[in-house]
């Protein structure tokens, strides 16, 4: 009795599943706190800003994020080569795999489990006045996927190479900050012989925040900083594919009854359910600096979400990010 | 030559003066200098910090809402201003007028050397008797 309790159909033990389940919330939620994290310093948490680490500075992100079922933890590690040259290297993973269109999580932070190198060249700089500024900065980078996300209508797609490249452009001032910015992500192919190709789903993702630091919380330095924005995302994300292959059409895949779709296809390739759509997603974030730390968190909603069409089990309701941060300041002679 | 007890008192005393007069080196003594584009915490964290790891300076407060930093320096310090100017521009932000108090020179009329530093200004020359260094308050644009 208690065998076929413990065990899934699957054959696996499930104490031994929400065991490991267990250890992977815990161990996120333990990084998540005992990790000092990165969470730009002037920046919203989803939308584009610019890069910001002066000539020697480093700083170290983690995030956990989280929409519809798929939870992400995303650490990042940056570095100022000079005032105007940044690098950020970041890897994040599914601690939860979910079902959705694996666009990008945040515009700094990829939404497959990734491992992104980018380089950040703030090519225009204007200090115009106390505490005001304006600039702008482009973001150029390559990616590899770390981790296979599981499909319900068939096999994982495979790992795969990736290229993103961004704009951002913003004014800051002490009570008011505006950003805007767009970017593109692209995967490839490791391997073009391999016989059963597949493809991720590429991401033109734009943003717009507006961040306010209301009068009562202008305190000057070295005061805690608090400021809020609110975010507006919006995305068009592509649609993965796979060789039409024999067994790994529309459906099916992993012995599960998930009938064939009726998908377009072109030169032998299939297009996947739930790996595209468009969304406009809006919602409100915060800021924090203390000292060398920055604590970063917000919610969107979802205004806007239309998926591809072949997702009729599937809407994206809200995301959420948390972040914690830590900043290694004019540590240069 | 003849032994004397006022001659050598006298030498003493001279050696003693000699060595109780500290030498003078570059001597910026205290700035006030204003930086546009400061913003946050965070900011003025990285600029303070980065600024006090500067030769000779004793302390850094930073004020957001003036845009100010105020840097006081150690006697004898080989600080110079150019640094400053260029240590504030790699944290991606822009030095811009300086309230300075210095010892220096005056090698003219309105030329204000800083000792040892090897930077002057265009001071007005204030009423001062005699040659040696002054203590001066000026402004740089």
């Amino acid at each position: 009795m208690w065998h076929q309790i413990l065990l899934s159909p699957r054959g696996e033990s499930k104490i031994l599943r929400l065991r490991w389940r267990a250890v992977r919330v815990v161990v996120s939620l333990v990084c998540l706190i005992a990790t000092p994290a990165w969470a730009d310093g002037h920046s919203p948490a989803f939308a584009f800003s610019t890069a910001i680490l002066g000539k020697g500075d480093a700083s170290f992100e983690t995030e956990l994020m989280w929409r519809s079922g798929t939870v992400m933890f995303g650490p990042r590690v940056s570095y100022g080569i000079s005032q105007n040259f940044q690098i950020s290297v970041s890897s994040p993973f599914h601690i939860n795999h979910g079902e959705h269109p694996t666009g990008r999580f945040t515009a700094m932070m990829p939404g497959n489990p990734e491992f992104e190198a980018l380089l950040g060249w703030r090519f225009y700089h204007a200090s115009t006045g106390i505490g005001t500024r304006n600039e702008a900065t482009l973001y150029a980078g390559g990616s590899a996927l770390t981790q296979h996300t599981p499909r319900v209508d068939g096999p994982a797609l495979e790992r795969q190479p990736g290229m993103y490249v961004a704009f951002a452009a913003g004014r800051v001032a002490r009570s008011y900050d505006i950003w805007a910015g767009a970017g593109y992500q692209r995967y490839g192919e490791w391997n073009r012989n391999n016989p059963v190709n597949s493809h991720q789903s590429n991401t033109l993702l734009g943003s717009f925040a507006a961040g306010w630091r209301p009068s009562f919380l202008n305190k000057d330095y070295p005061k805690p900083d608090l400021r809020f924005f609110w975010e507006t995302t919006g995305e068009h994300v592509g649609l993965a594919w796979r060789d039409r292959t024999p067994g790994f059409g529309g459906g099916g895949g992993h012995g599960h009854l998930v009938p064939p779709t009726p998908l377009p296809s072109q030169n032998g390739i299939i297009y996947l359910r739930n790996s595209g759509g468009k969304a406009v997603f809006s919602g409100p974030s915060f800021l924090c600096t203390y000292r060398s730390v920055a604590v970063q968190g917000g919610v969107l909603f979802a205004v806007m979400d239309q998926p591809n069409g072949r997702q009729p089990q599937y809407r994206e309701e809200l995301r959420v990010v948390v972040g914690v941060s830590y900043y290694f300041l004019g540590r240069r002679k | 030559m003849i032994f004397s007890w006022n001659n050598t008192l006298r030498c003493l005393a001279l050696v003693g003066l000699l060595l109780g007069v500290k030498p003078l080196h570059a001597e910026y003594l205290k700035i006030e200098l204003r930086v546009y584009g400061l913003d946050c915490e965070l900011c003025a964290r990285g600029v303070a910090a980065s600024v006090q790891r500067l030769p000779g300076v004793k302390s850094v407060d930073v004020s957001l809402k003036k845009g100010l930093l105020e840097i006081v320096l150690v006697r004898g310090n080989t600080f110079k201003m150019s640094d400053l100017r260029k240590r504030i521009r790699e944290n991606g932000f822009r030095a811009m007028e300086a309230n300075v108090t210095a010892l220096g020179n005056f090698n003219g009329s309105s030329r204000f050397e800083v000792v040892g530093s090897g930077e002057s200004y265009n001071v007005a020359r204030p009423d001062t008797k005699g040659p040696g260094p002054v203590e001066l308050t000026f402004d740089i644009k």
